[in-house]
């Protein structure tokens, strides 16, 4: 039974009746309908509770500025928290509850809270809970399930989004009067435009009211509007799309819902998509907000924003009472006056705070009477409005009303003026201005390119809106080189004037600290005591306060309340408004969900997977891949449900005894080319370049220019003028950018062409005492001895026929080749030598099994031994240190820090028992027994068990530790204990290094 | 067909090498940014010193010969990087719009025109991107290593 | 999101770009003849200014050059960029 559902009107399709759920009641709305606006068709009066008092409330306003209707909306993995039901349209099945009020909003058992509610003042959390230390989190648990915001669902979301995006020439926020003119402005002149509003439907204000545009109802001025620019090649309009977020250079971000009205069987494809604008030039028209009037007990549902009033009258066809009172500062609140008359809801009266208004003719030829120079000070009732009391006010400062009378209603609508929305203005850096002729902030100069028009520019009549944005988007499309259409502005007449006399507190019948609460913020259930409080309590600055008071959180972020607010300390300070300031207004303007932000870079396309040439065949083997970058890598390959550690020693065992092969596709690989190539090269490695001769590698490191090792890897001299280097797999883009760097700012006069072959060659390492075997097997055509083609050269050469470059190198310490091939031949190279390589049976290894080679023999791994604080000195690399010359990073070698004697360096450790693989990371500690904090003298940087060796290894980076092989240290374990380790040289394996030179 | 890649380096102010070059490939560089020259090869502009021509796999050992001995001692860089690029080719006009949700450039007909390339991001990956025939065909040619990640991404999109 | 006008591809979203730092620090010629403070402020130190600040970037997506941006700190306008002095925009 829709009891406050009017017989005719509003833009409701009375023959689609939908039905809901609220709290578990059964309601039936329309087609057309908000939650909102079908709550209060059902006569429901309390929707929530507020947040920290738990008092009733009711739906105050009829948009994003509605800080009581915080509802869950859908059920299980779909859900939604904390929507405002002012803003959802309502589909049919709909499930609704409110998210705050425990365990209903009916009988809510933290009231009490209310009855108290002295005692909940200001920073009355701060205050209470910090003590003891350590209880707050306690108090926080009980806090946050009483406080209640909405349940977030805990599957994974069922539903898909996606990113978009877009760029234009004009963008304009909000399609209103303003709005739809400066888009169709625009759009006439050839502009591309994109005209997004946060509604269902295109029209903003004058889907609200009895307004007429060019002699006929201003709805058919909107169907056309909307149907011109929808039929525009060059325009795109989004609907149900929120601007929330205006960004640098003219980027702003736009949700768009796409299927949140349709019932959830109904839904198909992207739920809500982000649109991320890049536009020349912007429009804001996104309207303005109706301030709230602060008088005791003005939170009590049935006391409702006078233009919220008006919307639900005109658009939704609901009358929220039977018998009204206005209560203003201003005259906008007369046409609610007036719709509420012709609704047929009685006006009791209008209570006006000024003396005299130019509106009360229009009352009184409606037949509302006036009462000027009144202000209602109290509402009674509780869950619902059962009257008001009104006293005369002078207008002066006092802070009590005396001789008060009471009137019986069940609706107050209020109206203490208007602010324009300017958070769009105000993200984008522009300052905001106070106004004193409108009694408000207006948007101030931008700093980017935008303008703001209508009523969001302080522009309270329909035919100044129109104007503005005619003008605006006129300017738009001119910055943008275009020639304005010259379209005619469209006349409109302005039935109430508006004219305004400030009232921030409405005096009350006891002092502002004794009285009933005089809301300021709804949601966080601020009050003018608790501005108050702060101010006595020593906070002097906006943001303080706000932070002390908790004005202008939450899901409304202040949109109702915040100017009271500052009106009110500024009051308390003595100061101005414009000198108090306004908090910062930052993105989001409406709460956008983490799917929507997240877009389709969830799940298989959250990280981009890099995959070699030869993935395939590693997938088949049933590898498991360690990630590298973004590079997927075979970890190891199990055999018959071997473990890593099986595998891993199986394929390390098999490697150093006969042959194994892995992929080494993923380095990175760099082309240096040109006549300066020596030269170039002299300065970015520390070893000596110019005495390589063609066709030999070499082992090279590169620093920072503070002297700590950046990367690694071996480099090739092609030709004279031809080198070829290799980078680690997570540095090539790095390395790439960094050579390039130094070339193009500093070294310009060098002629040197980088080019990076890391995709185009693929790697494949054969390693293992049988390795010259395999190659010779499947047919090479150079000698492969190790006179013709010694360890570290490099030759182009044939292996069964395919071209390949052939390196003679080795990261394990054994006899071994690396063999580059063009990747589109990788695979069936690879297949080859598994092929051939049965009889010496070939063992396919992956990061692990590398890793452990390469540790026996001490071989580093940048960014795993190395932390961006070692030099080379530190890792054993003074051999690689060239004396004869200049290169990145030498000097800082001879800064104090960088010669100290304690410097950690890297040794070798071996478990005192023989048998514990240390973490990797654990400290080194020298006595375990030392008074705490112990203090720590290094760290394991690498550690595995060898099987070649048959006993744990590990690197470590130790204090001064190659001054201190053979002494005993600790190593701390997870769970508390530590193991001895003694210390070792770095290389366990083959320390003459005689095995990759056979 | 199988499509190779050759990347070459070399100074566009010197009109001794991109006459060479023009011999070489017997079709000239493009020197406008952005720009695509299309004739028996799509060659790309990428860089103010550096192009990839994209041809026919099996062009491209004679091609890179050709290239190096036109431009024999000059200071250039030629490189088969056939191996290192996935190409795919998306037609329909709707290709803007679908490429619009990874990538930032303003792909609008108007803007992005037949023969424009560009080097950008799509989703996550780089990509060198041109549209290369009006009915449209777009191209977009992406390193091999990131081609699963891309082809997944174009799929679900 | 910034919009940077690559001086060699014109304008790109901040995305395809990587930030060098500031810009104009020039390697000294003969490291060795710096004492080790002078050298700590050629490694370590750079400007932090509020308002206009020349920085070097890199179209690390596209063209892989580095650049020269004047961009101010506060309001993150740009009010300039261009190639390197130092860049013919023909040297490798």
């Amino acid at each position: 039974m829709q009891r406050n559902r009017l017989d005719k009107g509003g833009r409701i399709d009375r023959s689609r009746p939908l039905n809901f759920q609220f709290n578990g009641r059964k309601l039936q709305g329309f087609a057309g309908d908000t939650l909102a606006s079908a709550l209060l068709a059902n006569g429901i009066s309390v929707v929530g509770r507020s947040f920290k008092l738990h008092r009733p409330r009711g739906i105050i306003g009829f948009g994003a500025e509605e800080p009581n209707a915080i509802m869950q909306i859908g059920k299980g993995d779909m859900t939604l928290p904390n929507l405002r039901a002012t803003q959802v349209e309502l589909y049919e099945g709909m499930i609704a509850s409110s998210t705050k009020g425990w365990p209903s909003v009916n009988f809510d058992v933290s009231a009490i809270n209310d009855v108290f509610s002295r005692v909940f003042s200001a920073g009355f959390y701060y205050k209470t809970f910090m003590r003891p230390k350590g209880l707050w989190h306690f108090y926080e648990k009980l806090i946050r399930r009483s406080a209640g915001f909405g349940k977030a669902p805990t599957a994974a979301d069922p539903d898909s989004y996606e990113h978009r995006n877009a760029h234009c020439d004009v963008l304009v926020a909000g399609a209103g009067p303003a709005g739809l003119m400066a888009a169709m402005a625009a759009a006439s002149s050839g502009a591309r435009v994109v005209i997004a509003d946060e509604q269902n439907e295109l029209g903003g204000s004058l889907l609200c009211g009895d307004y007429q545009i060019d002699g006929k109802p201003a709805n058919k001025w909107v169907e056309q509007t909307a149907a011109a620019l929808g039929g525009m090649d060059n325009v795109t309009v989004l609907p149900r799309s929120t601007v929330f977020g205006y960004y640098d250079h003219n980027f702003l971000a736009v949700v768009e819902r796409c299927t949140d009205h349709l019932s959830e069987a109904q839904r198909t494809g992207v739920r809500q998509r982000v649109w991320r604008v890049r536009a020349k030039e912007v429009v804001l028209a996104q309207g303005a907000f109706e301030r709230p009037l602060v008088f005791c007990n003005n939170d009590r549902p049935g006391v409702m924003m006078a233009s919220a009033v008006s919307a639900y009258l005109h658009r939704y066809a609901v009358s929220p009472g039977r018998r009204a009172v206005l209560f203003t500062n201003n005259d906008s609140a007369y046409q609610t006056a007036i719709d509420l008359a012709r609704s047929g809801t009685t006006v009791v009266a209008i209570v006006d705070s000024r003396p005299h208004a130019a509106a009360s003719e229009l009352a009184a030829s409606a037949g509302i009477p006036v009462l000027a120079g009144h202000v209602v000070v109290d509402v009674s009732g509780r869950r619902r409005v059962t009257g008001v009391r009104v006293g005369k006010w002078s207008g002066d400062t006092a802070d009590t009303v005396d001789g008060t009378i009471s009137i019986r209603c069940d609706l107050v609508a209020m109206s203490g003026g208007w602010s324009p929305a300017v958070h769009l203005h105000s993200h984008a850096g522009g300052r905001n201005e106070w106004n004193d002729e409108l009694h408000c902030f207006v948007p101030g100069a931008s700093t980017q390119a935008n303008r703001s028009a209508g009523s969001g520019n302080g522009v309270w009549s329909l035919s100044g809106c129109l104007r503005e944005g005619l003008a605006a988007g006129d300017e738009a499309a001119s910055r943008c080189g275009l020639k304005p259409a010259g379209l005619d502005v469209p006349q409109a007449e302005d039935p109430v004037p508006m004219s305004i006399e400030p009232l921030w507190r409405v005096p009350a019948e006891k002092d502002p600290d004794r009285c009933s609460k005089q809301f300021i913020d709804f949601q966080n259930d601020t009050s003018v005591a608790d501005v108050r409080l702060a101010v006595r309590e020593g906070y002097r600055n906006v943001e303080h306060v706000k932070r002390y008071t908790a004005l202008g959180f939450g899901t409304d972020q202040g949109k109702l309340g915040n100017i009271n607010g500052m009106a009110v300390l500024a009051e308390c300070l003595g100061k101005s408004i414009p000198e108090v300031g306004t908090t910062t207004f930052r993105p989001a303007y409406t709460p956008v969900t983490f799917g929507a932000i997240a877009g389709e870079n969830v799940g298989d396309l959250f990280e981009p997977v890099r995959t070699t040439a030869i993935h395939e065949w590693h997938e088949a083997a049933g590898a498991p891949f360690e990630v590298v970058g973004q590079w997927h890598r075979p970890w190891y390959f199990p055999r018959d449900g071997e473990d890593l550690h099986a595998a891993v020693a199986r394929e390390c065992l098999a490697t150093r005894n006969s042959l194994g092969i892995m992929d080494a596709s993923t380095l990175g690989k760099i082309d240096v080319r040109g006549p300066d190539a020596v030269e170039f090269l002299e300065r970015i490695y520390t070893h000596n370049i110019a005495k390589m001769k063609v066709g030999r590698c070499a082992y090279g490191v590169m620093l920072g220019e503070d002297g700590m090792l950046m990367d690694d890897g071996v480099m090739a001299r092609l030709g004279e003028q031809h080198f070829y280097l290799t980078t680690t797999t997570g540095g090539a883009a790095n390395v790439l950018s960094w050579l390039e760097l130094w070339l193009q700012t500093e070294w310009p006069e060098l002629d040197v062409y980088l080019t990076s072959l890391t995709d185009h060659f693929s790697t494949i390492a054969v390693v293992g005492p049988n390795s010259r075997h395999l190659l010779q097997k499947v047919g090479c055509n150079i000698d492969l001895k190790k006179e013709s083609f010694p360890f570290m050269s490099v030759k182009d050469a044939e292996l069964g026929g395919v071209p390949v470059q052939l390196f003679r190198v080795s990261f394990s310490g054994e006899l071994a080749f690396e063999v580059n091939i063009d990747s589109n031949h990788a695979l069936q190279m690879w297949e080859m030598l598994m092929y051939a390589g049965g009889e010496f049976d070939i063992t396919p290894y992956g990061t692990e099994t590398m890793h452990v080679l390469r540790a026996e023999k001490g071989f580093v791994i940048i960014g795993q031994d190395t932390d961006g604080s070692v030099t080379p000195q530190d890792a054993g690399m003074h051999w690689l240190l060239s004396k004869d010359k200049d290169f990145l990073g030498r000097r800082s070698l001879s800064r104090p820090d960088c010669v100290r004697d304690n410097r950690k360096q890297l040794v070798g450790l071996l478990s005192g028992d023989g048998k514990t693989v240390l973490p990797e990371g654990a400290q080194l500690v020298i006595d375990p027994n030392a008074e705490k904090p112990v203090p720590m003298c290094g760290h394991v940087s690498s550690s595995y068990f060898s099987a070649c060796l048959g006993h744990p290894i590990a690197l470590a980076l130790l204090e001064g530790g190659r001054s201190k092989k053979g002494e005993t240290l600790h190593a701390a374990l997870v769970d508390g204990s530590t193991v001895e380790v003694q210390i070792v040289s770095a290389i366990f394996y083959d320390p003459k290094s005689e095995r990759q030179n056979v | 067909m199988k499509l190779g890649h050759i990347n070459l380096r070399g100074d566009a102010a010197d009109t001794a090498f991109v006459n060479g070059a023009a011999s070489g490939l017997g079709q000239a560089l493009p020197l406008d940014r952005n720009t695509i020259s299309r004739s028996r090869h799509r060659i790309y502009w990428l860089g103010p010193n550096e192009w990839q021509v994209v041809t026919d796999l099996d062009n491209v050992a004679e091609l890179v010969d050709k290239l190096r001995r036109a431009l024999a001692g000059r200071h250039v860089s030629i490189n088969d990087v056939s191996g290192g690029y996935t190409v795919f080719h998306l037609s329909g006009s709707d290709v803007p719009e679908l490429l619009a949700k990874g990538c930032t450039l303003d792909l609008h007909p108007s803007v992005f025109q037949m023969g424009a390339c560009a080097q950008s991001g799509l989703a996550k990956a780089i990509v060198l991107l041109g549209y290369i025939e009006e009915t449209p065909v777009y191209e977009i040619i992406v390193r091999r290593s990131f081609s699963e990640y891309l082809l997944r991404w174009l799929r679900q999109n | 999101m910034l919009l940077i006008s690559c001086p060699f591809c014109g304008e790109r979203a901040e995305t395809e770009f990587s930030y060098g730092g500031e810009a104009g620090i020039s390697r000294p010629p003969d490291p060795d003849a710096l004492d080790d403070a002078a050298w700590a402020d050629y490694l370590f130190m750079r400007k932090n200014p509020r308002g206009q600040h020349l920085e070097l970037w890199n179209h690390a997506q596209g063209c892989r050059r580095w650049f020269e941006v004047e961009r101010d700190t506060v309001t993150y306008t740009i009010k300039a960029s261009r190639a390197l002095q130092t860049d013919s925009g023909d040297k490798g």
